[in-house]
């Protein structure tokens, strides 16, 4: 009876999943809600066989996850991964499912999943990986997650689902790193050990007080947000000494960055083909992972520097001889990242923000005011122009303006078509971002436009 | 001319993206030529509440606003009821709205004491009030406020204060008496982020005139081209009403 249900299950899992495709739309949702429907536990069911990393945590996500499998890649293991995004047990599940044969059997040894921070303590429940990495813990869309310790404490309740796993840590993220106090695993933690950007905007820090005695803390150097070489002078908690480091900053520009990485003795000058500041956390995350997998070194350190990174996290749109890269933007902390990255560069660009609200961009837009957005006013002709558009194109439009950027330089395109047209229509390269659903709008644009893939393709 | 803003723990209570409030208020008074500062006070700080003429409270998140109660108690309590009392402007949102009042009880009983400038009080509960909302200002001629609230308190007024409005669309106050925020002396109280002021230009220099007349007894404010602003109330105004 089990047997038949779980064949049934991945039979309707399947089936919708196509019919979903042929309406040329992603699928990836509903397909995992019905099999889950059909048989309840068929995640579990599925992941029984596989060697499975979990990565999790607020921003870096889907890079890291991308990271990872480039290194499975190159090792040469049979593995899959949930792509699209789809990051919720329904998703998790039905990428199980069109892996797996007819009677439930993976044809893969190995998975990297990406799981949202609130659907992993639910997740974890049905997988036992041998790994699991936290990329960070950052304030993120509140109407959906809450505070930030309801996120840390979603985590903390997943992992301690995770017997079994080998955990990675953000030792530079002071909410994070404290999950390994209570936690027996194995623990690594990873960091970066210098400052990563030229200028820094000005953020407010997600957690300027001490987790355990809400004493103020001290910081040694920070790298960005509330991440950096804390201490509490009252109770003495501080920065875990990084068992996989950046120790240095060796060049970075628009289009990468290298760095010297350090791991049981050994450095490694690694190339991370994707620019910003905050890739090279997930960088140091994904050596990390890698040690907690076992996979050679050498070999993710190789992978650093020829993976795809995931659609719309710095993806890069060559039309015509014109540059687009698109950003996505998720909460202001990954938001002043962009900027941080942005703030460094040194040709002209014209720079577009696409804000939606809804449910998956996080329905209150409220954290664009809490994003420095006035640095890319001081930088003066550098900035060409900002366009805005999306469902809320006029509330971005406000932001901008009390940011200070002149009318003339301040547009309102909300049709995707004609936004495109207009990005075309100058020389400079453009960098655009957009939230989750406004990324999805304009990515299937371009595709349809311009003769580009579509995200699960 | 020039009004001098006191932000109140900027640094703790900073969700939101309630610092909006300040740029916007900064801009509007620079746009017409009127002088400004803003000053941040917070944890450990001493409070002179005369030295300044307008105050500015956002929300934060429970875990650091109980940073704050020891900070609050004592001088600086003392300070902020002397100033609303003596007819200074304060803008005080969410978690600030309810510091003002007298007490918040959790939904288990447990009573935290606030600073008890206003006679009001909040309870919390298990279900959270999330959403794009609005409410109608009589002050404002009858004219719409729109913005997004988040929170988990109940606000109840006493006798002494009035609501700044009555809801349109949302909770508001408590999702029950459908009032939302409240009013007292100078004292504008409200559950809306969104950013606040910003698509609400009129709520906005009604705040920065009442501050100017305080001050120098009389204020007119120069208009301003609001196209940008008065857009992105109306999408959510109609958004709201369909």
């Amino acid at each position: 009876m089990k047997k038949l249900r779980i064949m049934i299950a991945l039979i309707v899992c399947r089936l919708a999943r196509a019919a979903i495709r042929l309406l040329g739309r992603g699928g990836t949702d509903l397909p995992g809600r019905l099999a889950l429907k059909i048989c309840p536990d068929l995640l579990g069911v599925l992941a029984k066989t596989v060697t499975v990393v979990i990565v999790t945590g607020t921003n870096g996500k889907t890079t890291t996850s991308r990271m990872i499998e480039q290194a499975f890649i190159d090792a040469g293991i049979s593995y899959f991964a949930n792509k699209t995004g789809a990051n919720l047990i329904s998703g998790i599940t039905a990428e199980f499912a069109v892996h797996s044969t007819l009677t439930g059997k993976c044809k893969h040894t190995h998975a990297v999943i990406e799981s949202d921070e609130a659907a992993f303590k639910l997740v974890s429940k049905y997988i036992d990986p041998k790994a699991v990495l936290v990329t960070n813990v950052f304030r993120d869309q509140l109407d959906r997650y809450g505070e930030v310790t309801h996120t840390l404490n979603n985590i903390r309740i997943g992992l301690s689902n995770c017997k079994n796993a080998t955990v990675c840590l953000n030792a530079d993220d002071s909410l994070s790193a404290s999950l390994a106090q209570e936690l027996p695993n194995r623990i690594v933690f990873y960091g970066v050990n210098t400052p990563i950007y030229k200028t820094r905007v000005e953020e407010v820090s997600d957690a300027p007080y001490c987790i355990h005695c809400k004493s103020e803390y001290v910081y040694d150097f920070v790298t960005y947000g509330h991440l950096g070489g804390y201490r509490c002078p009252n109770c003495g908690y501080h920065r875990p000494t990084p068992d996989v480091a950046v120790t240095e900053v060796l060049a970075a520009d628009t289009e990468h960055s290298e760095v010297a990485i350090e791991m049981d003795g050994v450095r490694y000058d690694t190339n991370v083909n994707l620019p910003g500041g905050y890739n090279i956390y997930n960088a140091v995350s994904a050596m990390a992972a890698g040690k907690a997998l076992g996979l050679d070194p050498a070999v993710v350190n190789q992978s650093l520097s020829q993976f795809s990174c995931g659609f719309g996290r710095m993806e890069k749109f060559d039309i015509d001889g014109h540059s687009l890269r698109m950003i996505l933007i998720k909460n202001p902390a990954g938001c002043n990242q962009v900027l941080n990255f942005l703030t460094d560069a040194t040709e002209p660009f014209l720079f577009v923000a696409c804000l939606n609200d809804r449910a998956f961009d996080g329905k209150d837009i409220s954290w664009i005011w809490d994003v420095d957005f006035e640095k890319l006013t001081e930088m003066g002709d550098l900035l060409t122009g900002v366009i805005v558009s999306g469902v809320r194109a006029d509330d971005m439009a406000t932001r901008f303006k009390y940011a200070g950027i002149p009318k003339e330089k301040l547009r309102i395109i909300k049709d995707y078509s004609e936004l495109c047209k207009a990005c075309l229509a100058q020389d400079k390269p453009v960098f655009i971002m957009p939230t989750y659903t406004a990324m999805l709008d304009l990515r299937a644009t371009i595709s349809k436009n311009y003769g580009f893939k579509n995200f699960w393709e | 001319m020039e009004l001098k803003i006191c932000h109140l723990f900027p640094d703790v209570l900073n969700l939101y993206g309630d610092r909006g409030n300040v740029v916007c208020m900064q801009k509007r008074l620079g746009w017409r030529g009127i002088d400004v500062s803003v000053t941040g006070i917070s944890i450990g700080q001493k409070l002179k509440a005369s030295d300044y003429d307008l105050f500015f409270i956002g929300g934060g998140q429970d875990f650091e606003q109980e940073v704050l109660l020891e900070d609050l108690k004592g001088e600086k309590t003392r300070e902020i009821k002397a100033a609303v009392n003596d007819g200074k402007t304060f803008l005080a949102i969410c978690g600030g709205y309810q510091m003002l009042g007298s007490y918040y009880k959790t939904w288990d009983g447990q009573q935290c004491d606030f600073i008890g400038a206003l006679d009001l009080y909040t309870v919390g509960h298990k279900d959270r009030m999330i959403g794009n909302y609005m409410f109608t200002c009589d002050e404002l001629g009858g004219q719409t406020v729109v913005g997004f609230e988040n929170h988990s308190g109940k606000t109840y007024l006493g006798s002494g204060l009035r609501p700044i409005g009555k809801v349109l669309s949302g909770y508001g106050n408590n999702g029950e008496d459908g009032m939302e925020g409240a009013r007292f002396n100078n004292v504008f109280c409200t559950y809306s982020h969104g950013c606040l002021l910003p698509k609400n230009p009129v709520l906005a220099d009604h705040i920065l005139k009442t501050a100017l007349a305080h001050k120098y007894g009389t204020a007119e404010l120069a208009p301003l081209d609001d196209t940008i602003e008065t857009n992105a109330h109306r999408y959510m105004e109609n958004r709201l009403r369909k």
